[in-house]
C-alpha cells in the first residue's frame, strides 16, 4: 500500500449541518483499488463524508481531491450510488430510463442519450441481473430489484471510484450477495469502491479496507490490521462489545 | 345556447372562437407545468402563487394606473416569485414547516392585495372596474391579444421543456444524483419554478386567483393514473388539461349565470375521478377486481393443499373421497370445486372428488415454493 | 331596512365602530386558538381547503334556513368542512397522489359546486361571491339579535361569541390531551387519549370557527387569522401556552389596528386586518430574538468563526509537524479564504489558545484543555461537558 496511488484524498475536512457540527477535522487517504465500508454509530456523519466529497455538500473548512485533482475537474471518474430511500420510487419512469440517467453526466446538458448509452445501459442492467425487467415500472420493483437499478445506473457511469450510500439496506439476501460480487468484480478492475456499512458482522467477509468513523475520524487502513475490539469500541463507546457479542 | 349550437358557433363567431382557444391553450400549458409540480411534491405552492400573485396586480395598476393585461401580469409574476421565494426562504432558515408558510404567503399576501383592491376602488377617478376579475376569472374577457401571449408562452415553455428533459426529468427524480454528475440543480430549479409561476399567472385572468390551482393539479393528478411515463404523463396532462378548458368554456357558455373557472374546474375534476376508478393500472376499480381474484386464487390454492394433505396419505393419489369430509374445511364452495375441476387439478363425481397427477404435482409445487419463503 | 334603521336610531348606546371592533376581536380570538394547534400539527392548509370547501354546505343550509346566522346552517356547513378532511384523506390513504394533491383536488371542487349553486340560484339567495371570499365586516352589525323586540346587539357578535366559548371551554377541558397528542401521539394513544378522537374534534371546532367568522372575514382571510398569529408566536417561543397567550394577542392587535388603518384608507377591513398581521409577522420574522431571520443569519456567520475555530485548534492538535502547524497552511491546506483564516487567527489569539513563534502556531495549555472538552463533547454528544463553554460560544448552544 505504501506505492499504491492515492483514489481520494481528504485533508482537514470539517461539515456542519445547521446547529450541529458533524465531521470534524477529517483527514482520509483512500488508496487505489480499495474495497473499502466506511463504518459508525448513527449519526457518526457516513452519508455526509460521502456528500461533502461528492460535492453536494458544502464543508465549512478542508479540502479534497480526486487522483490529485478538485472534485470538479475528475467529475467523470465518480460515480454514486444514493441510498434508495432519497427518491421518489412512484415516479413514472421504467428502470432501463433510470439506468439512462448514468449516461446524462458525459452527455452533458441539452444532448440526449442515443443508441450507444442505451446499448450501455442495457449491459448494465445485465450486469446486475435485471435485464428483463428493462421496461418494468420502478415502483413495481422489490426494494432489491430497485437497489440493482441503483446500482447499473452507477455501472453506466464507467467510472474509477464508486461511491455506495446503504446498498445494503433493504434487499434480499440474493441481491446483497449479487451485490458484493459485483462490487469485487469492480476491485479486480482495478476500480475503488466506498461503501457505507452498516451490518458490522458482514465487514471482514466483504471488504479488505475499512475506515471507522465518529464525527471525527477513528482510525483506516487495512480490515485485516484494524478491524478490532479496539477500534470498534473507540467508535461505538463503551457498550458495543456487548452488542456484538450477542 | 345549447351545446351543439355552442359547437357550431364555434366556426363562425370570432369572440366564442377567441375565448375557446384561450382556454385550451391555457389547459394545455397548465397541464404540463402542472406535473411538474405534482411530482415534486409542490402541488399546493400553486394555490399560493396563485394568491401571493393578487397584490402584484394591484400595485402595477396603481403604479401606471393602466388596465393592461400584460403590465398586470407582470406585476402579478413579480409578486408571485416574491411568494415562492419567500416560502422558501421561510422553511430553509425558520423552523416554520412548508404548510405554515405556504399558507401564510397565500392568506397574508391576498388580504394585502384585497386591501389594496378596495382601496383603488375608493378612488374617485380610477377606472378601476375588472380588476376584480383577477379574483374568480373572466374567460369572456379574454381578447386576441390575451391568447396571443398565452401561445407565445406555451411555445417557448414547450421549447425550454424538449430543450431541457433530460435535466429536468432527472432533477425531478434525484437531485443529489443530478448534481454529482455536474449539472447546476439550482439553475434548473429556478427555471421550473419560474415557469410554474408564470402558467399562473398567465391563468388569473381567466380561472382567477381562488381556481388556479386546480387547473394546474387536476389534469396532472388525472394523467398520472395512466401511464408510467413520464413523457406521455406530461402529453396526457397537456390534453386533459385543454379538453377541460373547452369543454368548460362550452357548458358554460351554453348556461346562463355560470363563470367560466368553475366550470372548467369542476370538468377536470371529472377527469380525476374517472381517471381515479377506471385507469387499468392504478384505478381503484381494477385494483378492487385484482384484490378479490387474488383472494379467490388463494382460496382455490389453500383448498388444494388442504385435499393433498389427504390425498398423500393414500398410495393411490387418486382415490376417491367424499366430499363431506371437506366439510372440516371452511373455505370451499361449489363453485371453488368447480372451478378446481376445470383446471383439472381434481375430478367430480356426484359426491365424491379424487385428485388428478396434475393437481398433486400443482400442490406439490405449491408446498414447495412454501418450505422456500419460509 | 326601514325597521333596522329605526333600531339603529332607538339605539344611542350602541356605538356601530365599537361593535365591529368587538366582532372582530372575538372572531380573531376564535380563530387563533384552533389555528395554534393546526400550526403545530403541521395541518395550516387544512384550515384553507376547509374555508373554501364549507361554500356548499353555506348555500345548502341557506336554502333550508334562509338565514345565515341560523346555528343549523352553521352546523352544516362545519359539517361539509368535516366531511372535506375526511374526503382528502380517503384520497390519501388510496395511494394515487401524493398528500397535498389530495387537498389541492378537493377544495376547489367544492368550491366551485358552492359558486356554481350561488349563480344557478341568484334570485333566491342572496349571497354575493365576493361577500364570500372577503366577507364585509362594516354591514355586521347591520344584523341584529332580536328577542320579543328587545335588540340583544349584533347577531354575529352572539354567534362567534357562543364558538368562543365553546372553543375556550374544550381547550380548558381538553388542554393535557391536546398538548400531548400534539407533541407525541405515540404517547397519547398510549396513555389512552384517542389520537383520532382528538384530530376530528380539532377539525370540527376548525371548521366551526371558519363557517362563524366566514361571514365577517370571507373565506381567504379566515386562514390568515388561523396562521399568521400561531406562526409569529412560534416564532416567539415554543411553549404551547405561551403560544396560545401571544397568538391572541396577536390577533386582537390586528383586529384594532386592521380596523382603523381601513378607517383610514376607506378600505376593507378584513384586508386590514390581514394587512396588520402581515407586517407583524414579517417584523416578527425579521427580528425574533433566536428564531428570526437575522439572528439566524447572525449565529450562522458566528457559527462558521467558532466551528473553523475549532477545526482549527483539533488540527494543530492532531498535528505535530511544523509544516502542517505554519500559518500559510492555513490558507493552503484547509482551503480558507485569506480573509478568514485571518479572524480565525485573531480570535484564537484572543483567546489565549495559541501562540505564534516564527510563522508557527503552537497550542497554549488552555488552548489544549478547550480543544478537548470540544472533542469530547463533540464525540460523546454530553452537555454536562461543556457547560462553562456555552457562555462564550454559539456553538453549543444548539
Amino acid at each position: 500500500m505504501i506505492d499504491r496511488k492515492l483514489a481520494v484524498s481528504v485533508d482537514d475536512l470539517t461539515v456542519a449541518y445547521n446547529y450541529k457540527p458533524v465531521l470534524w477535522d477529517i483527514d482520509l487517504q483512500i488508496p487505489e483499488g480499495v474495497l473499502m465500508a466506511i463504518v459508525g454509530p448513527n449519526g457518526a456523519g457516513k452519508s455526509t463524508l460521502i456528500k461533502a466529497i461528492l460535492g453536494i455538500i458544502k464543508p465549512i473548512a478542508g479540502s479534497i481531491a480526486i487522483y490529485n485533482k478538485p472534485y470538479k475537474k475528475q467529475r467523470k471518474l465518480v460515480a454514486y450510488v444514493p441510498q434508495k430511500g432519497s427518491v421518489d420510487w412512484d415516479f413514472p419512469t421504467t428502470a432501463l430510463d433510470v439506468v439512462m440517467m448514468g449516461t446524462y453526466g458525459s452527455l452533458g446538458w441539452i444532448k440526449r442519450p442515443g443508441q450507444k448509452e442505451k446499448k450501455a445501459s442495457l449491459e448494465a442492467l445485465e450486469k446486475v441481473g435485471m435485464l428483463s425487467f428493462k421496461n418494468r415500472q420502478i415502483s413495481q420493483l422489490s426494494g432489491g430489484q430497485q437497489q440493482r437499478v441503483f446500482l447499473a445506473r452507477a455501472l453506466v457511469q464507467d467510472a474509477s471510484i464508486y461511491f455506495m450510500d446503504e446498498p445494503f439496506q433493504g434487499v434480499d439476501a440474493t441481491t446483497e450477495i449479487a451485490i458484493i460480487n459485483i462490487l469485487k468484480e469492480l476491485r479486480k478492475a482495478g476500480k475503488t469502491v466506498i461503501v457505507v456499512h452498516h451490518d458490522l458482522q458482514t465487514v471482514p467477509e466483504y471488504f479488505d479496507w475499512v475506515t471507522f468513523l465518529n464525527v471525527k475520524k477513528i482510525a483506516t487502513g487495512p480490515v485485516k490490521d484494524i478491524f478490532n475490539d479496539d477500534n470498534l469500541t473507540k467508535t461505538y463507546g463503551i457498550n458495543y462489545k456487548v452488542a456484538v457479542n450477542k | 345556447m345549447s351545446l351543439s349550437e355552442y359547437f357550431e358557433l364555434l366556426f363562425t363567431d370570432y369572440t366564442l372562437r377567441t375565448i375557446t382557444l384561450g382556454t385550451a391553450v391555457l389547459g394545455a400549458i397548465c397541464g404540463m407545468l402542472g406535473s411538474f409540480a405534482v411530482l415534486r411534491k409542490q402541488s399546493l405552492l400553486g394555490d399560493a402563487i396563485s394568491h401571493a400573485a393578487l397584490p402584484g396586480i394591484a400595485i402595477a395598476f396603481l403604479i401606471t394606473g393602466t388596465k393592461d393585461a400584460n403590465v398586470l401580469l407582470l406585476g402579478a409574476l413579480v409578486s408571485g416569485l416574491i411568494g415562492t421565494f419567500w416560502i422558501r426562504g421561510m422553511t430553509t432558515k425558520t423552523h416554520l414547516k412548508s404548510d405554515t408558510a405556504l399558507g401564510l404567503v397565500l392568506s397574508l399576501f391576498f388580504g394585502f392585495g384585497m386591501l389594496l383592491l378596495t382601496f383603488i376602488q375608493k378612488q374617485p377617478n380610477a377606472n378601476q372596474a375588472g380588476l376584480d376579475k383577477y379574483l374568480f376569472g373572466q374567460a369572456a374577457t379574454l381578447v386576441e391579444k390575451d391568447v396571443q401571449l398565452m401561445v407565445i408562452v406555451t411555445g417557448v415553455c414547450l421549447f425550454v421543456l424538449l430543450l431541457f428533459w433530460k435535466e429536468f426529468k432527472m432533477l425531478l427524480f434525484d437531485a443529489d444524483y443530478t448534481m454529482t454528475l455536474g449539472f447546476n440543480t439550482k439553475f434548473i430549479d429556478i427555471l421550473i419554478t419560474f415557469f410554474i409561476v408564470l402558467a399562473i399567472v398567465l391563468g388569473l385572468q381567466t380561472v382567477g386567483v381562488v381556481l388556479m390551482s386546480a387547473m394546474l393539479l387536476a389534469p396532472a393528478a388525472a394523467a398520472r393514473q395512466w401511464t408510467n411515463s413520464l413523457g406521455i404523463m406530461v402529453f396526457l396532462a397537456a390534453i386533459f388539461g385543454a379538453f377541460s378548458g373547452v369543454l368548460g368554456t362550452a357548458i358554460s357558455a351554453s348556461q346562463n349565470n355560470l363563470s367560466t373557472g368553475p366550470v372548467i374546474v369542476l370538468v377536470a375534476a371529472v377527469f380525476v375521478l374517472v381517471s381515479f376508478i377506471f385507469s387499468p393500472g392504478r384505478g381503484l376499480l381494477f385494483r378492487e377486481l385484482r384484490f378479490r381474484r387474488n383472494r379467490r386464487d388463494l382460496q382455490l390454492k389453500k383448498t388444494l393443499q388442504f385435499m393433498y394433505g389427504i390425498a398423500k396419505t393414500h398410495e393411490n393419489i387418486s382415490h376417491p373421497h367424499a366430499i363431506r369430509i371437506l366439510n372440516n374445511f371452511q373455505g370451499f364452495t361449489k363453485t371453488s370445486l368447480r372451478a378446481l375441476e376445470e383446471k383439472e387439478w381434481i375430478e367430480l363425481d356426484k359426491q365424491l372428488w379424487s385428485m388428478t397427477d396434475k393437481g398433486f404435482d400443482a400442490a406439490q409445487d405449491l408446498y414447495n415454493q412454501q418450505a422456500n419463503n419460509d | 331596512m326601514p325597521l333596522k334603521i329605526y333600531i339603529i336610531n332607538k339605539q344611542i348606546m350602541t356605538n356601530p365602530q365599537i361593535e365591529i371592533q368587538l366582532i372582530a376581536v372575538v372572531v380573531a380570538i376564535a380563530c387563533a386558538i384552533p389555528g395554534v394547534f393546526l400550526v403545530l400539527r403541521k395541518m395550516a392548509l387544512i384550515s384553507d381547503a376547509i374555508s373554501h370547501s364549507i361554500l356548499p354546505g353555506i348555500v345548502i343550509g341557506f336554502f333550508i334556513t334562509q338565514d345565515l346566522n341560523s346555528p343549523l346552517l352553521i352546523l352544516l356547513a362545519a359539517f361539509t368542512g368535516v366531511i372535506t378532511v375526511v374526503l382528502v384523506e380517503m384520497i390519501q390513504k388510496t395511494g394515487l397522489v401524493k398528500e397535498d394533491t389530495a387537498i389541492g383536488l378537493v377544495f376547489p371542487a367544492l368550491f366551485s359546486i358552492g359558486v356554481i349553486l350561488i349563480a344557478k340560484n341568484a334570485n333566491d339567495v342572496h349571497l354575493d361571491v365576493d361577500a364570500v371570499l372577503l366577507g364585509e365586516l362594516a354591514f355586521a352589525p347591520f344584523d341584529r339579535l332580536l328577542i320579543s323586540g328587545m335588540d340583544m346587539g349584533p347577531q354575529s357578535l352572539w354567534v362567534m361569541g357562543v364558538i368562543l366559548l365553546i372553543t375556550l371551554g374544550l381547550l380548558f377541558l381538553f388542554f393535557k390531551e391536546l398538548k400531548v397528542s400534539t407533541f407525541d401521539t405515540g404517547l397519547s394513544s398510549a396513555l389512552g387519549f384517542s389520537p383520532l378522537i382528538l384530530h376530528y374534534g380539532l377539525m370540527s371546532v376548525s371548521s366551526v370557527t371558519v363557517v362563524g367568522a366566514f361571514d365577517a372575514v370571507g373565506a381567504i382571510l379566515v386562514v390568515a387569522l388561523m396562521i399568521a398569529p400561531a406562526a409569529t408566536a412560534y416564532l416567539l417561543t415554543s411553549d404551547l401556552k405561551k403560544m396560545l397567550l401571544l397568538s391572541v394577542g396577536f390577533g386582537v392587535f390586528s383586529a384594532i389596528a386592521g380596523y382603523w388603518l381601513a378607517h383610514l384608507l376607506d378600505a376593507s377591513i378584513s384586508g386590514s386586518m390581514t394587512t396588520v398581521l402581515g407586517i407583524v409577522f414579517l417584523l416578527v420574522y425579521l427580528f425574533a430574538p433566536s428564531k428570526g431571520l437575522l439572528s439566524v443569519l447572525y449565529r450562522q456567520k458566528q457559527q462558521r468563526i467558532e466551528v473553523s475555530l475549532i477545526t482549527f485548534l483539533l488540527h494543530l492538535n492532531n498535528h505535530q509537524e511544523e509544516n502542517e502547524r505554519h500559518v500559510n497552511h492555513l490558507n493552503e491546506h484547509i482551503n480558507w479564504q485569506k480573509v478568514r483564516s485571518k479572524s480565525v487567527l485573531e480570535l484564537a489569539q484572543k483567546n489565549n489558545m495559541i501562540g505564534i513563534e516564527n510563522n508557527i502556531v503552537s497550542l497554549t495549555d488552555k488552548g489544549r484543555e478547550f480543544t478537548n472538552l470540544a472533542l469530547e463533547y463533540i464525540i460523546t454528544n454530553k452537555d454536562e461537558k461543556i457547560e462553562h463553554m456555552k457562555e462564550d460560544f454559539f456553538l453549543f448552544r444548539g
